[in-house]
């Protein structure tokens, strides 16, 4: 046989053992990704918080966990976990010193509304760095749940002009830039802000809303992403609920009071709940909202990693994010859990009908529908307010209309110095990650899906595993990546491997933004009867074929869903992106906001306008191509 | 055309304590019963040392309840589940490395499994890719072809969703046809059907299995399906084969209770051996005596059944009081459920009187003898 043939029969045999084994090779492929990529960074964050010099150590969780700085009361209790009587004999003491009192207060500086006000009088406890993290969380989640729940209500129960433009809008403040949204509100409230401005024009103000209580603020901001997230899971779950169950309950005797409780609610409750916890591990982890809006007088556990790295205090900044990671995980594991007990969650055979919101005039000034537009009015102040303030912001100084701000821009870009921060690079940047993270995420997150979702126990074990990402921070990524990959390892023989610059920002993208594909693809994947790919296979397909011929077209919009999401978390993502660019000339467009905010606001507006604008049109294109945000 | 073989075929879920045990299976064909050597293990023996030949050309059916087996069987010969022990072979040559797109067999889902995104005529000609279509045919013929075969001539373009159940059933059966596979696999393809269209497409699918001569296996849970359709049949239970044999044997001489019970309108009688009367034995019931013919002379005990339709108000012997409880109209004939003696009791007579009493008898050679001690 001459060797030419036998090199085109080898690679006959190379192909057809391709095609045979396309699927494991894939997977391994994706494995090694996220083990070079993911693991091993998070690894090295890990043990250089057990590591001093080398040696292993807890000495570095100790000394936080004593420390009353990041634990507050609680650093006594860990300082010394035997001595019960004491803790306890504090607690009591703490207790027998809590009154409650009814006040009156007028919330609005300068303006004589007063507001019954409970009062809560606690003895000043030190919370400490982790107690106000979890407080912030806490009060964050409290709002979200409250702005969440009657728009699940409105949603659910009344049919409307633009209903299922709603439904769908509400996934979007999910993937807006955080860094944008901050600055969006610091257009609104600040000191010459919008909300100023037309307090100014009634001859009030202006008011330092920012300065006086940046927590209220940041609160605000957070229920900003998250109350939608309540909303829609809450939305889902009402819209699940079986009409004929509460008809049921009717004609066994139970008012419609009644039937409410004792049907729905319970059906309710498990989405509310997830959607509280997962709001919870969010605003837990915040970062950039809190940077930009708080700084370090408000820092939560987040700001202080980053904080300790700027300084290069790596050993602290790790221990402290191995502690938030646990943390998260937790409440991760937990909802996980639960997502799985309702995996059966479908679509009911009968939806629950909805009301016309507007049938006449009569119905519309009913003390229901009246409560309906008035949160309708809140919701429009809340969630587009901060997008116009940060429009009209880029637009006005204290005086009128300026272009101030985007000459400022312009200048920087003609005339700056190189180590200056220039908007035009920022775009490009973010567009080239945002593009190379959706190559890289989308055939990541599906490979996961195929395996998930085929393989019974095992995949519930990997889909835990691949979800790692969304339960460690961006900060933490950051960090790991910096230390293992940016600063590069060496390998014996004197090899060095190094990811660096452009590329390591786009695998931490990447990392970021393929759960969201998966969970994109994961649930039409799964809902696919199995009988077409078996049917496909007898008929002779193999199995990576039938993939392509079968599953693959029939997920295809769930897959151009999660490309879309990949592409807006890579061009929102600041956490990890802050850390890998700094210093260098790889910045994106939330960096240079970010790196804009100083003393004058103006320049960073102008630049949040300019990502609102960029994010904006590519959810138009993807649009346009056929995605849909809907699950 | 293809000779279909499975070896002590088992398959088992997750590890369980596995303990050998006695099982029976009897193969009518042979007239051979064969004592096999079978694993159980509560819940997690899918299938227990299944041994069966679907001959040439054969229309197979494997019958029995939801969870015996019959299904994790089809799965096996198409190659979608590996057997935990024992061998499948084609033609005398073991599959067991062959994957299922180089099995050649066509297979017909309870779901059809068409494909949303293609056309009909797409779907029936995806196999076509892979295999040369028979007799030099070109693909486009050979949809054509197949597309006629099931009266569904110039329905090529439309889609899945703008056929009826019956219409989707049909162009799964000649999707599966389409590359002329050697084996034909089908997997309750008529249980999403109303009675009505499943009887037509019965017919149908018998008249073209014969023609093309095509070794079919066919899985049911409707004993008058398997019955009406098959050349033989094997009666699964629990994972174990119950017994093989062409309808009428699995109908008049049942080899165990179950099959007795799961082919219908069967009377299952326990008694205790008394004396025997030449060819009948005296048989002690609940109390009552009842002849019947066929025990063996060293019998003690021993359970028999009788055919519904064989309880009869003429008959001389073993004349028995129902108290009958309902009945249904079942046109020529009513169907009446009763007890006698603590037995649940059905007969099959022209009419029943409105106080629910009735007297029948049966012929002692109307008794099937079913298990001796």
């Amino acid at each position: 046989m001459s060797l030419d043939a036998r090199l085109s029969i080898d690679r006959d045999r190379a192909s057809a053992w391709l095609e045979h084994h396309a699927l494991p090779v894939a997977a391994l492929a994706t494995a090694a990704v996220l083990v070079v990529m993911l693991y091993f960074p998070v690894g090295i964050v890990f043990s250089e918080a057990f590591l001093e010099d080398g040696i292993p150590t807890l000495g570095h969780f100790t000394d936080v966990l004593t420390d009353p700085f990041y634990f507050g009361v609680l650093a006594d209790v860990f300082a010394e976990p035997l001595a019960l009587g004491t803790h306890l004999g504090s607690l009591a003491a703490w207790l027998g010193a809590v009154s409650i009192s009814l006040t009156v207060e007028y919330p609005i500086p300068g303006v004589g509304i007063p507001v019954p006000w409970i009062g809560l009088d606690t003895p000043g406890v030190r919370q400490g760095l982790f107690g106000f993290t979890a407080y912030q969380a806490a009060l964050s989640t409290l709002a979200s749940v409250a702005i969440g729940l009657p728009a699940a209500y409105i949603l659910a129960n009344y049919e409307f002009y633009g209903r299922r433009t709603l439904r769908s809008l509400t996934i979007l403040p999910f993937v807006l830039p955080g860094i944008m949204v901050a600055v969006g509100f610091y257009a609104m409230f600040g000191q010459a802000g919008t909300l100023n401005t037309l307090l100014g024009a009634v001859g009030l103000g202006p008011f330092a809303f920012v300065e006086t209580n940046p927590l209220a603020i940041v609160v605000l901001a957070h229920a900003f992403y998250n109350a939608p997230l309540v909303a829609r899971l809450t939305v889902a779950a009402w819209e699940s609920v079986d009409a004929r169950t509460v008809e049921t309950a009717r004609s066994l005797g139970a008012s419609e009071r009644r039937a409410f409780r004792d049907v729905v609610v319970p059906q309710l409750a498990p989405a509310v709940l997830t959607g509280a916890l997962m709001t919870f591990i969010f605003t837990f982890m915040t970062f950039p909202i809190v940077l930009a809006l708080g700084g370090l007088q408000l820092a939560t556990v987040e700001v202080w990693i980053y904080d300790r790295i700027q300084r290069l205090d790596y050993a602290e900044a790790a221990t402290l994010a191995i502690l938030e990671t646990v943390l998260s995980l937790g409440l991760t594991y937990a909802y996980l859990r639960y997502e799985s007990a309702q995996a059966g969650l479908a679509r009911a055979p009968s939806p629950p009908p909805k009301e016309r919101l507007l049938p006449d005039l009569r119905t519309a000034l009913s003390p229901r529908r009246l409560a309906v537009f008035g949160y309708g009015l809140v919701a429009l102040v809340l969630f587009v307010g901060p997008m116009a303030s940060l429009v009209v912001g880029s637009f006005t100084d204290g005086s009128g209309f300026t272009l101030r701000n985007y000459a400022f821009l312009l200048e920087r870009q003609l005339e700056g110095a190189s180590f200056q921060t220039q908007p035009l690079p920022a775009i490009r940047n973010s567009l080239l990650f945002g593009v190379a993270t959706l190559l890289v995420a989308v055939p990541m997150g599906v490979v996961v899906s195929m395996v998930t979702v085929r393989a019974g126990r095992t995949g519930r074990l990997v889909d835990t595993l691949a979800m790692l990402p969304l339960a460690v921070s961006g900060v933490v990524f950051g960090i790991g990546l910096l230390q293992g990959l940016v600063f590069g390892i060496s390998l014996p023989g004197g090899w060095r491997f190094q990811v660096t610059g452009a590329v390591a920002i786009v695998v931490a993208h990447a990392v970021a933004a393929y759960p969201f594909v998966t969970r994109n693809v994961s649930p039409v994947l799964g809902s696919l009867d199995p009988a077409m790919v078996e049917s496909a296979r007898a008929l002779g397909a193999s199995r990576a074929r039938a993939l392509l011929d079968i599953e693959l077209p029939l997920v295809a919009s769930a897959i151009v869903a999660g490309a879309a999401f990949a592409f807006a978390i890579s061009i929102g993502e600041f956490s990890s992106t802050v850390i890998l660019a700094s210093g260098g000339e790889h910045y994106t467009m939330p960096v240079a906001v970010e790196r804009y905010l100083g003393r004058r606001s103006g320049p960073a507006i102008a630049m949040g306008t300019l990502l609102l604008v960029v994010t904006a049109a590519s959810f138009v294109v993807i649009d346009r191509v056929g995605g849909r945000y809907e699950r | 055309m293809t000779e279909l073989r499975l070896e002590g075929v088992s398959k088992y879920y997750g590890r369980g304590g596995e303990t050998a045990e006695n099982g029976s299976v009897t193969d009518n064909e042979t007239g051979t019963g064969s004592e096999t050597e079978t694993a159980t293990s509560a819940g997690t023996a899918a299938l227990q040392n299944v041994d069966l030949t679907v001959r040439d050309g054969e229309f197979f059916t494997l019958v029995g309840p939801s969870g015996c087996g019959k299904t994790t069987t089809l799965r096996t010969i198409a190659g979608f589940e590996a057997p935990s022990e024992g061998t499948v072979s084609f033609d005398g040559e073991s599959v067991a490395d062959v994957p299922p797109e180089d099995r050649d067999v066509g297979v017909v889902f309870q779901s059809y499994g068409l494909f949303p995104h293609m056309t009909v005529a797409e779907n029936v000609g995806y196999g076509l890719q892979f295999r040369e279509p028979p007799n030099g045919a070109s693909a486009d013929d050979r949809v054509a072809e197949l597309l006629d075969l099931v009266d569904l001539a110039g329905m090529d373009d439309r889609t899945p969703d703008q056929l009826s159940g019956g219409q989707q059933q049909r162009v799964a059966l000649a999707r599966a046809l389409a590359p002329a596979p050697d084996l034909l696999l089908l997997d309750e393809p008529m249980s999403a059907l109303d009675a009505r269209l499943r009887e037509s497409l019965r017919r149908q699918l018998t008249r073209i299995q014969s023609r093309l001569g095509i070794t079919t296996v066919y899985v049911t849970h409707d004993q008058e399906e398997a019955l009406a359709l098959s050349d033989r049949l094997a009666v699964m239970a629990d994972g174990r084969l119950e017994q093989v044999g062409t309808p009428r044997e699995i109908y008049h001489e049942p080899a165990t209770r179950f099959v007795a019970e799961f082919v219908g309108d069967n009377n299952v009688f326990d008694g205790t051996v008394r004396g025997h009367d030449g060819e009948r034995a005296q048989v002690d019931v609940g109390g009552a005596t009842l002849a019947v013919a066929g025990v063996p002379p060293d019998a003690s005990r021993v359970s028999f059944c009788v055919r519904a339709a064989a309880l009869s108000r003429d008959a001389a012997h073993n004349r028995i009081d129902v108290a009958l409880e309902t009945s249904e109209f079942r046109g020529e004939s009513v169907r009446a459920y009763g007890e006698w003696n603590d037995a649940p009791i059905v007969v099959r007579l022209d009419r029943v009187r409105r106080d629910g009493e009735c007297t029948v008898g049966f012929d002692p050679t109307d008794a099937h003898v079913l298990e001796v001690q």
